[in-house]
């Protein structure tokens, strides 16, 4: 009896097993990207190629730059399909992706002043993404909270304790938003925008996803998030709506061939069919609600899609990627350290900063309103200043991808100053913003 | 709380009835234990004496009957307020705590005053002879060692009856005897009312003021040591209590035996009420042939199974120096004793 | 010769007889410490050798340095400190209780009450938190409850104390597991001879009960300090990402940089864990605790009384409420078409169920059969470094012990990513498929990184089992082998049942490995899938569809387990009542 249930269990297994190894016709996708998004492809894919199957790898942006670097040349999935830039680049780098020019006509090269493809060739655009405001309404009426319109209206107090962002070491669309205030605003202006909006922020999210995730769901009012987000929730029947601000960065979403891929031909083929008109018409689904990098199909769009290229989303910031990328793991490690890492103390700093200037405006107080602006320039000023993110040496330090003892060692002191510097600044802010509302009495 | 209240108390069950799912364990006992008693609760495995023993302990709830001590109902006391201490048969020492830490633990459920806790412990350990033992483990420990230890731990609390669940079962030969006398001493000393499991009869019969035996749930008879072996009241407690020789109503060696067997069923005469000789001899004897089947040399006796008659009967003869006796094989006359037939009934 | 009570040194392997060692215990350990090797230590040091190395190969401590000089790090450290002790406190407040009740006393539905104090681990953490956001959040059902009537608010899921409140809900059953299954093997006459002495109630418990059955609790407990302590998982949902785990996460995947520091996390996670584990053991050494020696013959159960009873009842009922309202929410979102700052859900519907079944039913066969040979091949792997830590001399045999509990302290990307490493070019003997391309690979990655587990449960299950028993049993001809098969083991099946009910839930909802080591979603098991449906707002509800259906597969899975072993000890109850 054992031995009969052994050899039936063995012959489970050996099934199991063999099911694997059929399908030669077969390519392989590897993406961050949600399942409705790449079941459509799929299924549209199979439709337009009888006898090919496509398999979805569904891994993280990070987990799956981890796979193609440990995956040998031949056992690699065909198609890299991602959003973050940074990957893309980070695996053309290591060799991990293979130049391919579909030869799509109709797709613009630049998308307001941001390449819409890899300029070395090695990957393309394959959808436009741009950051905006994501709010659920429910929420916002039950806590009284007006809609905003502009990345500005976010340092407001009214929005204390209602908002959300990821970072933009975590999200590479949140570091093109963040990076687009700093170029819109200048450095210091723009990183004290951006320490306020998170002052103002609940929860900075590990991941992008939690974002929208958690304004879908009420937990937070307002989100900084990628448009699809948030029009799929919306088109999915929540209870949220969607705005672009004026000043907004629109980026490509991207796809890339995989060098020593084991079907490089059909990933070809994948690719151009996700850039052809049949392709990018997929992404107007409400489920999925992408922006196509084909201007033509806005035409089968339904009245109301945003346009890029139409002219309904303004983007006007003239955004310098030269300059985005240079500075790139500073702008990361420096939200971080001075942001994500101590929310806590510039949560804490902001609302007695908040508490402060509402008492001083029922009892105006000369030396109130000079220590709350001295608590306001404290709490809000980058602990780097913009002379430093032009330094040659400095920003070297930052892109290496391999650290040895000694430039592990600056980095670390560098880590701490910023922290500990973050840390004063904002206790101090919070302090001097107590002695304020103190002499509004 | 009750410590040492003096005065040994009586206890009784009264129509006890148990029993486990569909399994009756006790059927309608009565017990009466008087004050200061030494009683045993005699039986084979199985027969509900250790069940009889948690049930006054608290550990058991009868269906119907209760227990009562100075003729007060204890049945809805739980087992921690009635002052009634346990020696388990495993001992249940506590791994985790030392001897004097075993010890003082009922004390210090007492809440008593640490200072007399600790005198109290040195006290009881000194009465049980482990006065220096009190900071070791109990897994430091023989078995005699641990054995007195339960008894010092259960004592330390001046309980008002004392239970033993088979104390001396896991004593080797010499340690049981030993202990035996020990803790009939003790009892005396304490006079405490002592109730104590065996299946040992030997056991029971030399420590025991009074024993019940009992089977199937059942208490059978109730006496001293004299009575149940001299007048034992049923088939069962005739067998159970020493050795003894049954010949049924019937048999011809019955109607030999008996001159008015009334209502019994069964003529019973004990190994030592037999003799063996060469020839038949004292007439106050029934005699008749009989072969030695096999032979025991107990020392001072030896035990013969002899065929008589067509059955089996077992003679006790007294072993005397230079003495050979009968050969295994060997041919002999049977001598019964009349005098000392009894009569059983059901 | 008779030794009832524990002889000395049962439980220390000094006792004369354990002083020896044979070949083939030598011979076993060796086959375990190999696969711990091939399977755990060099794909894990091939990640994180990063740690103490220059990029041109040449060894360094000087990055252990740097994570000193970072107060963030310490400021991590203490945090992650003080949220694993907290939790330990608040988990033994609710285990114990449920452990101690549901053991000891006539109670109807304590065999449904073990079960559904299993189901909280039974939640990948990103969905038992989100689920948790819905109700308690701020946004949750129960705050907009209490705002409405009461106008306040309470934070309950924010910052640490939120991560401590989660981690609780999610990882007391580890304790229940063990101190039930260590309760359930205390002499019966241990328990008696205390009440006969005049305790009950609290001071039986305190006094006799727990210190018995500590080897269980402390089992339960130190698992539970390490797993929160390494936990990445519920920190990250929360956005808390000042303790050490989500530090190493974080500084681990960020892309394109290869940060040493993230690694030392690693090391230092694994340090400490092992440390908390040879602590633990530490203190429960010198210590007897062997005091199952009449075979199974547990303690009977008591009844309650009436005002016990209702007192026992509400809280428990109170507890599991709390306990199961993730489960709760996910069933609700389950059911939801739309569920956004209501109390409910607005819109019902089935719709996600017929999706799960149309497009996951393999993934549930795929975890079923991964989960199940992993668990397997832990309780036996465990029982066996179990023995030879316990009841053998062969040396270095506490580093099979140390070694397996790597795997607690390693994120489960470190382990994968040492996987690809390793495995690249990794052959299955005789078919000559790759082994990262085959199901293996899970089997393997899942037993090695839920063996600690599986461990901790046959230590303490072991531990409880007098020496003599195992004595008999040689006495009366078996061989060394067959007294543990046809005695020890036996007598260990609760231990060995908790722990293997512990991998396999929790092996089931593995995600970040599994992330990994997917080469074909046909391969994927459930784990992927709830991941893969929770990446979208649309996916929510199927998700959740996808979760439940996890949760009661392995509810039932793991109620009938209990019925057996319960069905066993009751057989074995009646046999040992009539003495």
């Amino acid at each position: 009896m054992q031995s009969f249930l052994a050899a039936r269990l063995a012959a489970a297994i050996l099934a199991l097993a063999a099911t694997g190894t059929a399908a030669q016709q077969q390519v392989t996708i590897l993406t961050s990207f949600p399942k409705e998004l790449t079941s459509a492809y799929k299924a549209a894919f199979e439709r337009a190629n009888p006898g090919m199957r496509v398999e979805i790898l569904n891994k993280g942006t990070s987990a799956g730059v981890a796979y193609l670097r440990e995956t040998r040349a031949g056992d690699r999935p065909d198609v890299f399909w991602a959003s973050a830039p940074d990957a893309f680049e980070v695996l053309a780098k290591d060799g991990l992706l293979a130049k391919f020019d579909p030869a799509v006509k109709g797709i613009p090269d630049k998308i307001g002043n941001y390449p819409v493809n890899d300029p070395q060739g090695f990957y393309r655009g394959q959808a436009l993404a741009g950051y905006g405001l994501m709010w659920n309404t429910r929420y916002l009426a039950a806590n009284k909270v007006p809609a905003p319109k502009e990345w500005a209206d976010l340092v407001k107090p009214v929005y204390f304790g209602h908002l959300a962002t990821s970072s933009p070491s975590r999200s590479g669309t949140t570091h093109l938003t963040i990076e687009t205030i700093l170029q819109a605003e200048g450095w210091e202006k723009g990183w004290s925008q951006v320490l306020q909006i998170a002052g103002n922020a609940v929860a900075i999210t590990e991941r992008s996803f939690g974002v929208p995730d958690g304004v879908s769901n009420g937990q937070f009012g307002i989100g900084l998030v990628i448009d699809f987000f948030g029009l799929a929730a919306k088109n999915s029947g929540f209870p949220v709506e969607f705005a672009y601000p004026s000043q907004t960065a629109i980026v490509p979403a991207n796809i890339a061939l995989v060098n020593g891929a084991k079907n490089a031909d059909l990933g070809r083929r994948f690719i151009q069919f996700s850039l052809s008109p049949a392709g990018q018409e997929l992404l107007l689904d409400p489920k999925i609600s992408r922006l196509p990098v084909l201007p033509e199909t806005y035409r089968k769009a339904p009245a109301g899609y945003p346009d890029p290229y139409g002219g309904k989303i303004r983007a006007k910031v003239n955004f310098d990627s030269e300059l985005s990328e240079s500075r790139y793991f500073v702008v990361s490690a420096l939200f971080d350290h001075a942001i994500t890492f101590r929310h806590k103390e510039l949560v804490a700093a902001t609302r007695v900063i908040h508490e402060a200037a509402v008492k001083l405006a029922a009892k105006p107080n000369a030396q109130g309103q000079r220590l709350l602006t001295e608590a306001r320039a404290l709490a809000f000023t980058p602990v780097v200043d913009e002379t430093k993110t032009r330094d040659k040496g400095f920003l070297a330090l930052f892109r290496e991808t391999k650290r040895d003892a000694a430039r592990q060692k600056q980095m670390t002191a560098l880590e701490e100053h910023w922290g500990k510097q973050a840390r004063q600044n904002y206790d101090k802010a919070a302090a001097l913003a107590r002695q304020a509302a103190a002499a509004a009495k | 709380m009750t410590t040492g209240t003096g005065a040994p108390v009586r206890v009784e069950a009264r129509g006890v009835t148990l029993a486990f799912g569909a399994s009756t364990v006790l059927r309608d006992i009565h017990v009466r234990i008087e004050p200061g008693e030494f009683f045993a609760l005699l039986g084979p495995s199985g027969c509900g004496k250790s069940t009889l023993l948690r049930l006054i302990a608290g550990f058991n709830r009868a269906q119907r009957g209760g227990i009562f001590l100075d003729g007060v109902d204890i049945s809805a006391v739980p087992p921690w307020e009635r002052n009634v201490g346990m020696v388990f048969q495993s001992y249940a020492l506590w791994p985790h705590m030392s001897v004097a830490e075993n010890v003082a633990f009922g004390l210090e459920e007492r809440r008593l005053p640490r200072q007399r806790v600790r005198a109290r412990v040195a006290e009881v350990l000194e009465l049980v002879g482990l006065a220096e033992f009190g900071g070791r483990r109990p897994g430091q420990l023989s078995g005699g060692q641990q054995q007195r230890v339960a008894l010092a731990r259960t004592l330390a609390i001046e309980p008002r009856v004392l239970l033993l669940d088979e104390p001396l079962s896991n004593l080797d030969a010499r340690l049981r005897h030993h202990m035996r006398r020990e803790l009939l001493a003790m009892q005396r000393k304490l006079g405490i009312t002592t109730i104590f499991v065996t299946h040992d009869q030997e056991e029971a019969m030399t420590t025991a003021d009074r024993i019940a035996v009992m089977d199937q749930g059942v208490v059978q008879q109730v006496g001293s040591a004299l009575e149940l072996y001299d007048a034992p009241a049923s088939r069962f407690v005739a067998e159970f209590v020493g050795t003894i020789n049954l010949v049924p109503a019937g048999d011809p060696l019955f109607a030999a035996l008996v001159a008015e067997p009334g209502g019994a069923t069964h003529a019973a005469f004990r190994p030592h009420s037999v003799l063996l000789a060469q020839r038949p001899g004292d007439p106050a004897h029934h005699w008749m042939p009989a072969r030695v089947a096999e032979r025991e040399f107990l020392g001072e006796f030896i035990r013969y199974r002899l065929e008589a008659a067509g059955r089996e009967l077992i003679a006790d003869l007294p072993h005397a120096l230079g003495s050979a006796g009968f050969a295994q094989g060997a041919g002999a006359s049977l001598g019964i004793d009349r005098t000392q037939v009894r009569l059983l009934g059901a | 010769m008779s030794a009832p009570l524990a002889a000395p040194g049962a439980v220390a392997p000094l006792n004369a007889e354990a002083g020896r060692w044979s070949a083939g215990q030598a011979a076993v350990a060796l086959a375990i410490a190999a696969f711990l090797l091939a399977f755990l230590i060099w794909p894990v040091l091939t990640v994180i050798r990063v740690a103490v190395t220059e990029p041109d190969g040449s060894l360094t401590l000087s990055h252990f340095g740097s994570f000193f000089q970072l107060s963030l790090m310490r400021e991590s450290f203490a945090n992650s400190l003080y949220v694993a002790g907290m939790t330990v406190v608040l988990a033994t407040l609710i285990a114990v209780p449920l452990a101690y009740i549901t053991v000891r006393f006539r109670f109807r539905g304590a065999i449904l009450i073990q079960t559904l104090g299993v189901l909280p681990l039974i939640m990948p953490a990103f969905m038992g938190a989100a689920a948790m956001q819905l109700l308690f959040g701020r946004s949750g059902s129960v705050n907009q409850l209490l705002g409405q009537w009461f106008g306040f608010t309470l934070p309950i899921m924010e910052g640490l104390k939120g991560v401590i409140f989660v981690e609780t809900l999610h990882y007391f059953p580890f304790i229940l597991l063990n101190l039930s299954a260590a309760l359930a093997n205390i002499d019966s006459a241990m328990e008696e001879s205390a009440q006969n002495l005049g305790a009950s109630g609290w001071r039986l418990f305190r006094r006799i009960v727990f210190p018995l059955a500590l080897p269980g609790y402390v089992a339960g407990a130190s698992l539970v300090f390490i797993k929160v302590f390494d936990d990445l998982g519920t920190p990250l949902v929360l956005n808390v990402t000042n303790m050490l785990a989500p530090q190493a996460y974080l500084r681990v995947t960020s892309i394109g940089i290869e940060d040493p520091i993230g690694y030392v996390i690693c090391f230092i996670l694994v340090g400490f864990s092992i440390a908390a584990m040879a602590g633990s053991a530490a203190f429960l050494r010198g210590r007897d605790f062997a005091t199952l020696q009449r075979g199974a013959a547990a303690a009977p159960r008591r009844d309650l009384r009436p005002w016990q009873a209702v007192l026992a009842y509400g809280w428990i009922v109170g507890v599991l409420l709390l306990v199961l309202s993730p489960h709760l929410g996910i069933l609700m979102l389950s059911l939801s078409k739309v569920w956004s700052f209501t109390l409910v859900p607005e819109i019902w519907t089935l719709d996600n169920y017929s999706v799960v079944f149309r497009d996951s039913t393999r993934m549930i066969t795929n975890t079923f059969l991964y989960c199940g040979l992993a668990a397997l091949l832990d309780v036996v792997i465990g029982t066996a470094i179990a023995y030879l830590v316990l009841r053998t001399r062969v040396p270095g045999r506490q580093w099979l012990d140390h070694m397996a509990t790597v795997a607690l302290a390693m994120p489960g990307v470190v382990l994968g990513i040492g996987y690809l490493r390793t495995f690249r070019d990794t052959e299955i003997p005789f078919t000559g498929e790759a082994l990262l391309g085959s199901w293996l690979i899970f089997v393997l990655a899942y037993t090695v990184r839920r063996l600690p587990y599986a461990l901790r449960s046959c230590n303490a299950a072991l531990q409880q089992v007098h020496l003599s028993l195992e004595e008999a049993a040689q006495n009366l001809g078996a061989s060394r082998a067959r007294a543990i098969w046809r005695v020890v083991v036996p007598l260990m099946a609760g231990g060995i049942l908790a722990g293997f009910v512990t991998s396999f839930i929790t092996a089931a909802v593995e995600i970040s490995e599994t992330i990994l080591l997917t080469s074909r979603e046909s391969l994927a098991p459930m784990s992927y899938g709830i991941y893969l449906y929770m990446q979208s707002i649309a996916g929510r509800g199927p998700g959740a569809a996808l979760g439940v259906v996890a949760i009661v597969m392995v509810a039932l899975g793991t109620y009938l387990s209990h019925r057996f072993v319960a069905a066993r000890h009751a057989q074995q109850f009646m046999k040992g009542q009539r003495p």
